[in-house]
């Protein structure tokens, strides 16, 4: 179960180092392949640490030390894997659906000059994840969370000839520092009370700290949480990340690393509960997020950015889960979600590449029929994804929006927030799904497709693609409550679902019919105004305007943080750093140089003034011998 | 200091004022002069003048050599060379940096003052109980004997650099065949 | 003199008269130009020199201050006849005799 883990956590990183250490020696392919063995072979880590804890008996799992990294005072931190139901759930997922879609670049990157760079990063981003979930104590989950962020930078900004990809990475990560930085916060408190970053320590010490304290710890997490998870008012960064390439997007800013934020409220939860009023805030910025950027997406024109917001707003969907205590089924929306939503971008990518480049959908009507497999995957992941039954999405997602009903009147606004998001998904999915794929191909699509010897793609992308629509199909049948809860089941020991967040049977079956009728409805209006064009567009100039601006965010933060800064940032240049600082190094010079020359001016040439010294010095001396004997 | 009267003494203390006095002015003589020639001369009275000094110290063997050695021989040397090289007037206090005047006469005043200070601070206790001594104190045989047995390294060594300045004047001396002729043409 | 004291002023006088005179040697090396003006003041400060051991040694009744002086003699006259071929070296070279102008250490 142990060596499992480990195996899992360092194999992705082995293969990192790997395609670094062989450079340009090895064939550009053959750095995908290691990339992707190497992250299989995590993949098979984790299913034998699943098994071995299965058959262990699923308790609170183990922890294992390998050494002690850091030491000060009594406050000691090692490097240790965490092996227990929650870290083997995100273990599989991350390294799974991760496996898919580097196998999938192997084929979507295949002749971009730089691919071996590309595949050591992925190999090291899946370390990463794997760090920040396997992670024995906080602190290497931070260091896991920081790592996340570093490779998200890179991978953002991988074609780094492009200012826009440049700045979408260098945004990601400021903001997601701003994250780090509350995350870190929180755990100085945590440190300062009770000496120690151990899981099992923080969670007993939460419940002994005032009401204060901890709603600060449990603030500083959230805001961590929301950074990475981009969820209002740090969400700004995930649509300018679409910048990377595709599987980028499928893999990091889909299925992995933007449920980091979940994950982190899951694993501590013993803390959010003790802060519950942040908990019910972290709910409602699931919901508020989930409806934006429900409403946002559906003025975008470029395709990846329309997944970008629907990931956004499923993630709000997680985040209330989770904010109301129903871990366990944010957790299950998290699984599934990485499959529809890796398969979502997946087939954008296969049409992305099929069109040689082009994402802008207004250009890419009816490739359905140039493009038949894709188009049909791509259905069923939209299918999934507005939680039509009996794909995987129906089960997740609507046991979150029943799990809102018991928490009292706040419950009430959550529920009709999901539920006009149901409604939401369904338009803005399908808006997608009709004006990309049915219909004649358009002149520039008959124009431009190309396929790839009579395939839509290459095997490397068929593939992969092909798993994950089985499992967009049938995953989500691994639990259906309230008659099977395999997921909640074996989530149980370690993220009980509160009291509060579980719904009647009746409550259910309401909320369920609702939410499944929403979808279906605003899957209607979305044929009805794009599909069959029967209906037109609403025309509401302010909205639109206002929702293409994506609600002015961006404009927001630019008055906010970037002008102050940058002007406080030249008044400083001016008054300080040039007369001061640069000055100082030709001042020092300068000076050096002055006394040099009054230095200089001692060295005569003369025998006089030589013997004038030696006088000198006899006299001092002579005064010195009198004082000191 | 008791200034005890007697015949003896008052001839002594007459013949150092006298020593002394002549001593002190020959020494501010030599630096004054303009001419080498002159201060050279006020060098040898200082010379005598020490040498009556070290009688009154019962260094008698010490004193005839100050006079045949320094006085007869490296004085007597030394007006060769000032002649040698001829006349030749000079501004003894000018010339040089600005500080080097006054750093001179400063540094050379805290010399003075320092040794003053000493021998009146510290030494005044030690040097008032003199030793009595006998005639055989400065005489000839006595340093003879004492340069043969005591002091037998420091009569070797002096013996050898003598004979280290004899070669280095000699060398010092030597005409450069090649370099010399062309001075010596237009000197003639 | 026979077990004799000494008669006259005590050696405290003998000693300032020698640091007087090593004063004005060391003022003369310090501000004369000319090298033979310099060798004069030198032999001044071993003169100094010598009388301070001499009356030291006339205060303790030690031989050894008389036989210092002799060395002190001999070495004087050594460095003498060095320093004066350097002179007629540097007259026969037509170098100018003055050591401020001697300076190719010069900084």
């Amino acid at each position: 179960m142990i060596t499992g883990a480990w195996l899992c956590l360092f194999a992705p990183l082995a293969g990192a180092v790997l395609i670094t250490l062989c450079g340009t020696r090895i064939p550009r392919r053959a750095a995908g392949w290691i990339s992707t063995l190497s992250v299989f072979i995590a993949f098979g880590g984790a299913v034998w640490s699943f098994l071995a804890l299965r058959s262990h008996g699923s308790d609170h799992g183990a922890i294992s030390t390998a050494w002690t990294w850091l030491e000060s005072g009594s406050f000691k931190v090692g490097l240790s894997v965490l092996v227990d139901p929650l870290s083997t759930m995100m273990m599989l997922i991350v390294t799974g659906v991760g496996g898919l879609i580097v196998l999938y670049s192997i084929g979507y990157m295949d002749g971009d000059p730089e691919e071996r760079r590309y595949f050591a990063y992925m190999s090291f981003f899946v370390f990463s994840m794997l760090l920040l979930v396997q992670g024995g104590n906080l602190l290497l989950l931070l260091a896991g969370w920081g790592l996340v962020g570093l490779s998200s930078y890179l991978l953002i900004g991988f074609w780094h000839e492009k200012p826009s990809a440049v700045a979408a990475a260098k945004k990601a990560f400021v903001m997601n520092a701003f994250g780090d930085a509350t995350m870190a916060l929180a755990f100085f408190v945590l440190i300062f009370h009770s000496g120690s970053l151990e899981f099992a320590t923080s969670f007993t010490t939460a419940g002994h700290l005032s009401q204060t304290t901890v709603n600060l710890v449990a603030l500083g997490l959230l805001g961590g949480a929301a950074a990475k998870s981009a969820q209002i008012p740090l969400h700004t960064w995930l649509p300018d990340a679409m910048e990377g390439p595709t599987p980028v997007s499928a893999l990091i800013h889909a299925a992995t690393m933007v449920t980091a934020g979940v994950y982190l409220i899951a694993r501590t939860h013993p803390i959010f509960e003790q802060a519950r009023t942040i908990e019910l805030v972290a709910a409602g910025m699931g919901a508020l997020t989930l409806l934006v950027a429900g409403l946002v997406a559906l003025v975008q024109t470029d395709i990846k950015r329309v997944i970008a917001y629907s990931t956004m707003s499923q993630i709000g969907y997680m985040f209330l889960g989770a904010g109301v205590g129903a871990y366990a089924n944010g957790m299950f929306h998290l699984m599934t979600h990485a499959f529809f939503k890796a398969l979502l971008f997946m087939g954008a990518g296969l049409v992305i590449h099929a069109l040689a480049g082009e994402q802008d959908i207004r250009k890419m009507g009816g490739i359905g029929k140039l493009m038949p497999w894709t188009r049909w995957m791509f259905l069923i992941a939209s299918l999934a994804l507005v939680g039509i039954f009996p794909f995987a999405g129906f089960f997740s997602k609507d046991s979150i929006i029943a799990a809102t009903l018991n928490v009292g009147w706040y419950g009430y606004v959550l529920w009709g927030a999901a539920l006009a998001g149901a409604f939401l998904t369904g338009l803005y999915t399908f808006r997608l799904y009709f004006i990309v794929f049915p219909g004649e191909p358009s002149a520039f699509a008959e124009e431009h497709h190309h396929d790839h010897h009579g395939l839509e793609g290459p095997w490397t992308m068929l593939i992969p693609v092909g798993v994950l629509t089985v499992l967009s199909a049938a995953g989500g049948w691994i639990q259906f409550s309230p008659y099977w809860q395999l997921v909640t089941d074996w989530l149980d020991p370690v993220a009980r679902t509160l009291g509060v967040a579980e719904p009647t049977n009746t409550q259910e079956w309401v909320s369920t019919g609702l939410a499944l009728g929403l979808g279906l409805g605003g899957m209607a209006v979305a044929y009805a105004i794009y599909g069959s064009g029967r209906l037109a567009v609403p025309r509401l100039p302010a909205v639109q305007r206002a929702l293409e601006h994506k609600l002015y965010f961006d404009e927001a933060y630019d008055a906010l943080f970037f002008k102050p800064s940058a002007a406080l940032a030249t008044q400083l240049r001016r008054l300080v750093e040039d007369p001061f600082v640069l000055a100082a190094g030709p001042d020092l010079g300068e000076t050096a140089m002055d006394a040099g020359r009054l230095v200089r001016r001692l060295q005569t040439g003369m025998l006089r003034t030589y013997v004038l010294f030696l006088g000198m010095g006899m006299a001092v001396m002579a005064v010195v011998f009198l004082v000191v004997r | 200091m008791i200034l005890a009267f007697s015949a003896g003494n008052v001839l002594v203390w007459a013949v150092w004022m006298i020593a002394g006095l002549a001593c002190l002015a020959s020494g501010v003589a030599v630096i004054s002069f303009s001419n080498p020639f002159f201060s050279a001369l006020a060098l040898i009275g200082n010379l005598g003048s020490l040498a009556v000094l070290y009688l009154l110290l019962s260094a008698e063997f010490v004193a005839a050599a100050q006079v045949l050695v320094y006085a007869g021989a490296v004085m007597v040397m030394f007006l060769f060379v000032i002649a040698y090289v001829g006349p030749r007037q000079e501004t003894p206090w000018r010339g040089g940096p600005s500080w080097q005047t006054i750093g001179a006469v400063l540094a050379a005043g805290a010399i003075f003052v320092e040794i003053i200070v000493v021998l009146g601070l510290k030494a005044g206790g030690r040097l008032s109980d003199v030793h009595a001594v006998n005639g055989t104190f400065g005489s000839p045989g006595w340093i003879g004997r004492l340069f043969l047995t005591d002091h037998l390294l420091a009569f070797e060594i002096t013996s050898i650099v003598l004979l280290v300045a004899a070669v280095g004047g000699v060398i010092l001396g030597e005409h450069t065949k090649r370099r010399d002729v062309a001075t010596t043409e237009d000197a003639a | 003199m026979q077990g004799a004291a000494l008669l006259g002023p005590g050696i405290v006088w003998y000693v300032g008269i020698a640091g007087f005179l090593f004063g004005i040697g060391a003022l003369g090396v310090l501000v004369r130009r000319n090298p033979l003006i310099v060798l004069l003041s030198l032999e001044i400060m071993l003169n100094g020199a010598n009388l301070a051991l001499i009356a030291f040694a006339r205060s303790a009744g030690n031989g050894a201050g008389q036989i210092f002086a002799l060395a002190v003699m001999a070495v004087a006259a050594s460095e003498v006849c060095v320093g004066l071929g350097l002179v007629v070296a540097l007259h026969r070279r037509r170098l100018p005799l003055d050591v401020d102008r001697l300076s190719e250490l010069r900084g």
